[in-house]
């Protein structure tokens, strides 16, 4: 996977998330991965296509996902990850994927995306590429959201 | 024509006026004025309007909660938030809550009467659309290549989801589709029934070994041609869809669930000889 395709995704999150409240955000550690995506407890998965083709999952824990949708609507207390929280997690990961396309466009790349599919459980899996695949753990505010592209 | 009804409802006499000035030569009428949460339930309740205009500062509570209540009352009511602040988060909690749109103070003709209109939208002619010239189509489809790849006949059956969440035991492919409009196909079943369908489609008796990942790959392989004829078919039929896949998710674990609440969806179940596969398909905001 080319790694210019990569920075879009790392420039949206570093635009979006100060916009829906947080402070603090810096990139983590990026890896190349294989094997399925093992879930933290909540993973969005959006789909890309026109002129590259592949999918992002977003993959968070339980706990962080309660933090940022608290974060997103005003500190609201969220105390289980209900519908509300669900909504919010949805709309971050369909905000953070349209501006990733805003900036791939901006290099020449059309892309359209689909709508996200949040998915809640223990210990599933979300295989995203029968090849490699890049994993960015990227932090807002000390809650870490682990970003997996697979792009071709 | 009948005239689609509207409560307003905001404390301030200079945005009755307003909404007045806007609405009064439209199609839209204003069945009633609400100055209050209390007074906007007890009139939604009354008046059953088409949609409500909620301003997001009322003496007796916020227009959220207002909203939230109405909500409880009837889960499909159209509520457009008018509000001064334009607060991402505030309009993130408005979303969450159901709210169906939101519009800036100062009121701009054109962007309030689009909105409601867009609104408004019937939700019962949008479900015909997608039911009639998608829905089927995918049945079709799946039914006619379960045939093919796997040689069964299947009993086709659908509904439409009232559930905001999908469960899965097993195996789930996400494949989202872009162009109009834009949504997912879900194609899901359990691991004994997936292990059926794949022995039936390798031509793999009992007594051979079945890997994990062969079974995962026919399961794939089978909702990425499902998913690509269907499209294929519709955009033969409709020339201005531009409907494109984009390639297979795959999510395997037990007791899980898929959400998207802001979804149409449509749960399609193939029974078979081999188990029964389910496919539901979602499409955002109708066409």
């Amino acid at each position: 996977m080319d790694v210019k395709l990569i920075n879009p995704f790392i420039d949206a999150f570093m635009t979006i998330m100060p916009q829906v409240g947080f402070q603090n955000i810096a990139r983590g550690k990026v890896s190349l991965k294989e094997k399925a995506v093992d879930s933290l407890g909540v993973t969005v998965l959006v789909g890309l296509t026109k002129e590259i083709r592949g999918n992002v999952a977003y993959n968070i824990s339980d706990e962080t996902a309660r933090f940022i949708a608290s974060t997103m609507m005003c500190g609201m207390p969220v105390a289980a990850f209900d519908e509300m929280a669900q909504s919010a997690i949805s709309e971050l990961s369909n905000m953070l994927t349209a501006n990733a396309a805003t900036n791939l466009t901006a290099l020449g790349i059309e892309v359209d995306i689909s709508t996200p599919s949040l998915t809640i459980g223990d210990g599933f899996t979300v295989k995203i590429s029968d090849a490699q695949y890049v994993a960015i753990e990227m932090t807002a505010d000390g809650h870490t959201v682990e970003i997996n592209i697979a792009l071709k | 024509m009948e005239k689609i009804r509207v409560l307003v409802v905001d404390d301030s006499r200079m945005s009755h006026a307003m909404m007045d000035g806007i609405i009064s030569r439209t199609d839209f009428e204003i069945c009633d004025y609400a100055k209050t949460s209390a007074e906007a339930i007890e009139k939604y309740k009354i008046m059953n309007p088409d949609v409500v205009t909620m301003d997001m500062n009322l003496p007796d509570a916020d227009g959220l909660e207002c909203s939230q209540r109405i909500l409880e009352l009837n889960p499909h009511a159209k509520i457009v938030m008018v509000s001064a602040m334009r607060d991402a988060c505030l309009m993130t909690q408005g979303r969450a809550i159901g709210i169906s749109a939101f519009v800036q103070k100062p009121l701009k003709e054109n962007e309030l009467i689009d909105t409601l209109r867009m609104v408004c939208q019937s939700t019962e002619d949008n479900l015909k659309i997608l039911e009639e010239s998608y829905v089927k189509t995918f049945i079709k489809v799946l039914q006619k290549n379960l045939f093919s790849l796997a040689g069964v006949h299947s009993d086709m059956s659908y509904e439409i989801s009232t559930e905001g969440k999908l469960e899965i035991d097993g195996i789930a492919i996400i494949i989202g589709f872009t162009g109009k409009p834009i949504g997912r196909a879900i194609v899901h079943t359990d691991f004994d029934t997936m292990n059926q369908f794949a022995r039936a489609i390798l031509g793999k008796d009992t007594d051979e070994i079945l890997s994990d990942e062969e079974a995962n790959e026919c399961m794939e392989e089978t909702a990425n041609i499902v998913a690509g004829r269907s499209v294929s078919m519709i955009n033969d039929i409709f020339k201005d869809k531009e409907l494109r896949i984009t390639p297979p998710g795959i999510i395997v674990g037990k007791k899980l669930s898929i959400v998207n609440p802001k979804l149409i969806t449509f749960n399609i179940v193939a029974t078979t000889k081999l188990g029964d596969l389910k496919m539901n398909i979602g499409f955002a905001g109708g066409e």
